[in-house]
């Protein structure tokens, strides 16, 4: 078995948040994603502590690890210094480059995040773009979105945007040499190999599950692992 | 509670806050949602204020999104941050000035990370000359947009038109605030009054008027969580984490939110109105719900800025109540209306939150 | 020449090292800011843990001085200096004194609880620290605090200030626990039918009688002990305070109601420690406490000849163990005299 825990440490922000637990639960105490999740950010410090890989590997391919929303509550309040915030990014970035994120059905939906989030960031330079922000694939933002995404040039103009336009201003053309730059950035970085990793992974387990998957946006696993929810994730009570 | 104790937090923690020859860096969610805050800061300081504030038009994003949401390796956005700094550089400037809040962190962040591990800062060096053939110099400064309004409210004030105070009633404005997760929590001392009780927010609301409140989940995530709103599967959580905030709140009868984070302001807003649709509840008064607004937009309208050019009529809880009780004045007709005035259509009305047609 | 000693501060420690010196025939002189001798004796009312009268504790030290020490209350020092092996302390009133021996008994402070911002104290209405609890119970104020207490539920909170790297101090402060244990016994007294929590990380019960506390507590007076630091303090609408805990043992978030909420508060080294030992280049830990000459074998005396400690500047310690400490200091400097 490959020393995971070894793998861990090569991320700094692993060796930031993690010094030492002691149990107290300040963490978990003001967690959101405890409250609503199955879920204890102390939990995953104390397995992390045990420098078990295989607890460890566990934790890699399982849900827990996707459950936190990165508010860094928990960074604020441990007495020992500890961020288990930090602790999750290491695990998720791991998670990922070894394929594992597939095994879960949280994991699985970096694909999604990697094909909107990531595309965005490629092509447009932002990380989110109106045009793509179907009010369909989300009724949560309203009949305002939808007016305004109908009428996004005009709104745009009223109040002041320079969209798709060259100089500076508010969603503005981002000019292209400054997109290679980013794409260059992301090669040399381990941005791009990451991307490939998050589809290679993913396309393996679509086959393994039997379903389809193209590049874009709205083939059968995409729409799957965009939408699936076992209903198991919270807590269980005894009633 | 005695708010002397507070004041006492707040003046342990006074971060400095550059005061000119800014350095801006928009914001992914601001520009596609809040577009009329950003270009009001821009009014504020440069009409207003005549301060020097100077926008690359080759900046990206910082990726902090992207980052959030694991996609992308922490090297990755070290050197998104340093080409943004390295812009900066180019032109001249050494304060640096963020839109988003978690742009803010992520600089925050990455800033601390050289610090403590300074191989980390040699080796996002090389990668950006690697890539790009750029070299830059770390800011002097960092300070979030909002930082910069708080530095410069009192100016504000003593320009100002309108007061926080409810015209009826004489009494001031019941304003719950809401800061950023990202603005404080990871590093308590690079935000004004400290991570527990945040005085960027607070500071504006009083000198310009208002009354403060708090309640017992005001440091309460929004429920943002970068993935766990992004992916349909996984929006419970976020709606639950307002939810949360909208019942500790709603005995305190507040008549607006203030956020200044940019993700915060929508999901306060737009979880109201999913609220109200799934449930049937609305918070606030006559099932309008509680107005949410930015720094900026309440900033222009203490100036008097139109409020449909600040952006308010992109808000899907109705704005209209605030504005009455402030007695601002304002243009029905205009609300939905392009810059030449051209009719864009209205949008369709929710079916339970309370469409705000006329005045009371 | 008869010998002297210089005593800084009038506290437990200091009261007794001067008696004993006293007794043995040295000048001894007993330097006291405040307008009384006892430090924070004059803070408790009963003591673990027999829950004994602390003025008893008290007037045992006042009766076992003597005539043979000059007592000088409300005395401030400026300077001290050391040449060959004579000390000169110099007084803020102008007065100067001399002595061959120095014993450094200042004492200690305790953490102040509004630098632990997210327990609201100084903020909200019904967050009181362990020492004004004690302050009540000794000026018999306690109708007034329990007055307003609705469901009569109390929180206690184990570790403030104390093994917290963001309050500034890793240690632990020993005798919070069995504090809180104490008050709670008390405060249950009081009321009867009040629900009581202590919520503690480990409870450290390291001395006689304190583990059958712990027991007395549970199975005597209900005393519900949950394992999980508060981790915030809010504030209801009708004053009482919203806890957010986790309950380690059960691995689940807690959040729950209390009416009073109390801050078992650790200890600091006194300000006044620092700035003496800075003048005498005593060294400090990394904790800021002051260090012996050796941490096992040589506990009363310093690196600097003639300058010895008493008490809780070496660090968190009970009134049974600083008199006694007292005592062995009075042994070495009474060596160190001959």
């Amino acid at each position: 078995m490959s020393d995971l825990y070894a793998k861990l440490f090569e991320d700094v922000r692993f060796r930031e948040g993690l010094k030492a637990c002691l149990n107290c639960g300040t963490c978990t105490a003001i967690c959101p994603a405890a409250e609503f999740y199955d879920y204890q950010p102390r939990k995953i410090i104390d397995i992390l502590q045990t420098k078990d890989n295989s607890k460890i590997e566990d934790l890699l391919k399982s849900n827990t690890i996707w459950y936190c929303g990165e508010c860094m509550s928990c960074v604020t309040r441990c007495p020992r210094g500890n961020a288990p915030g930090l602790l999750i990014q290491a695990l998720r970035s791991l998670s990922q480059e070894l394929g594992y994120f597939t095994e879960s059905e949280k994991g699985r939906q970096q694909l999604a995040i990697k094909r909107t989030i990531g595309k965005w960031i490629l092509e447009y330079g932002y990380c989110l773009y109106p045009s793509e922000i179907m009010p369909d694939m989300h009724p949560e933002q309203g009949p305002i979105w939808e007016w305004e995404h109908k009428n996004i040039e005009a709104v745009m103009n009223r109040l002041g945007a320079n969209y798709k336009g060259t100089g500076a201003g508010i969603l503005r053309k981002i000019p292209d040499e400054a997109l290679d730059e980013i794409y260059r950035i992301f090669e040399v970085t381990g941005g791009i190999s990451r991307f490939d990793k998050i589809e290679e992974f993913s396309r393996i387990k679509a086959l393994d599950m039997g379903m389809d998957m193209e590049d874009g946006k709205n083939d059968d696993y995409m729409k799957f692992i965009y939408t699936a929810n076992s209903g198991d994730h919270t807590l269980k009570h005894e009633d | 509670m005695k708010i002397e104790g507070k004041q006492r937090i707040w003046l342990d923690y006074q971060k400095e806050i550059a005061d000119d020859h800014f350095f801006y860096v928009r914001s992914c969610v601001r520009q596609n949602f809040f577009p009329g805050s950003e270009k009001t800061f821009l009014r504020i300081l440069q009409s207003e204020l005549s301060k020097d504030i100077y926008e690359n038009p080759s900046h990206t994003t910082c990726s902090g999104i992207g980052y959030h949401t694991d996609i992308v390796p922490f090297a990755t956005s070290m050197t998104m941050v340093a080409r943004q700094f390295a812009l900066m550089t180019e032109a001249g400037y050494e304060n640096f000035t963020t839109s988003c809040i978690t742009s803010f962190g992520l600089y925050s962040e990455v800033l601390e990370t050289w610090h403590h591990f300074p191989e980390t800062e040699e080796k996002t060096r090389e990668f950006l000359h690697k890539a790009t053939g750029r070299e830059f110099k770390k800011p002097n400064n960092v300070s979030h947009a909002s930082d910069i309004i708080f530095r410069f409210r009192k100016e504000i004030a003593d320009k100002g038109k309108y007061r926080l105070v409810n015209q009826r009633t004489g009494q001031p404005l019941k304003v719950v605030e809401h800061i950023g997760c990202h603005y404080s929590k990871m590093f308590p001392s690079k935000g004004v009054g400290g991570a527990e009780y945040p005085y960027v927010l607070v500071g504006m609301i009083e000198d310009w008027g208002g009354e403060v409140i708090d309640y017992p989940e005001r440091r309460h995530c929004c429920g943002f969580g970068f993935r766990q709103y992004l992916v349909q599967a996984n929006r419970g959580f976020s709606i639950s984490c307002s939810k949360k905030k909208f019942d500790s709140m709603e005995p305190y009868k507040p008549d607006m939110i203030l956020t200044n984070c940019p993700g915060c302001p929508m999901f306060l807003d737009r979880w109201q109105y999913a609220i109200s649709e799934m449930e049937g509840k609305t918070y606030g008064e006559n099932g309008h719900g509680i107005p949410v607004l930015t720094y900026e937009e309440l900033a222009g309208l203490v100036l008097g800025y139109n409020p449909w050019d600040l952006g308010l009529q992109v808000h899907q809880v109705p704005i209209e109540p605030l504005l009455d009780k402030i007695g601002i004045p304002y243009d029905p007709e205009m609300k939905f209306r392009g810059a030449d005035g051209q009719d864009l259509g209205k949008p369709d009305p929710p079916s339970v939150l309370k469409f705000y047609t006329e005045k009371v | 020449m008869s010998k002297s000693a210089i005593i800084i501060g009038g506290g437990a420690a200091g009261m007794e090292t001067a008696s004993q010196l006293a007794r043995l025939g040295i000048e001894v002189d007993l330097i006291e800011k405040q307008s009384r001798l006892g430090g924070h004796l004059n803070s408790w009312d009963r003591l673990f843990p027999n829950r004994r009268d602390s003025k008893e504790v008290f007037e045992y030290l006042e009766q076992d001085m003597n005539d043979g020490i000059s007592l000088h209350l409300n005395a401030e020092i400026e300077t001290i200096l050391k040449a060959g092996d004579r000390f000169t302390l110099s007084l803020r009133d102008g007065k100067e004194l001399h002595s061959d021996a120095l014993v450094i008994a200042t004492g200690y402070e305790v953490f102040d609880a509004r630098k632990k911002e997210e327990y609201g104290y100084g903020i909200y209405d019904n967050v009181i620290t362990s020492v004004e609890l004690e302050e009540f119970f000794r000026n018999n104020k306690q109708k007034n605090l329990f007055e307003g207490i609705k469901s009569k539920r109390v929180g206690i909170v184990h570790c403030v200030g104390s093994r917290d790297e963001k309050a500034g101090n890793l240690y632990c402060s020993k005798l919070c626990c069995v504090t809180g244990v104490k008050q709670a016994i008390e405060i249950k007294e009081l009321m009867p039918d009040a629900e009581i929590f202590c919520f503690y990380m480990d409870l450290r019960m390291f001395d006689r009688h304190f583990e059958e506390m712990y027991y007395e507590a549970q199975e005597k007076w209900g005393i519900q002990f949950i394992r999980g630091r508060l981790s915030e303090a809010s504030e209801n609408p009708d004053h009482t305070l919203l806890l957010k805990l986790e309950d380690t043992l059960t691995g689940l978030p807690l959040k729950m109601k209390v009416d009073l909420l109390i801050l078992l508060v650790g200890f600091i080294p006194s300000p006044e420690t620092r700035r003496l030992a800075a003048m005498l280049g005593l060294k400090e830990g990394d904790d800021r406490f002051l260090c012996p000459a050796d941490e096992h074998t040589i506990t009363n005396s310093t690196t600097i000849p003639g300058v010895f400690l008493a008490g809780t500047v070496k660090g968190p310690a009970s009134i049974a163990s600083t008199i006694t400490d007292a005592r062995s200091t009075a042994l070495q400097v009474a060596t160190y005299l001959k």
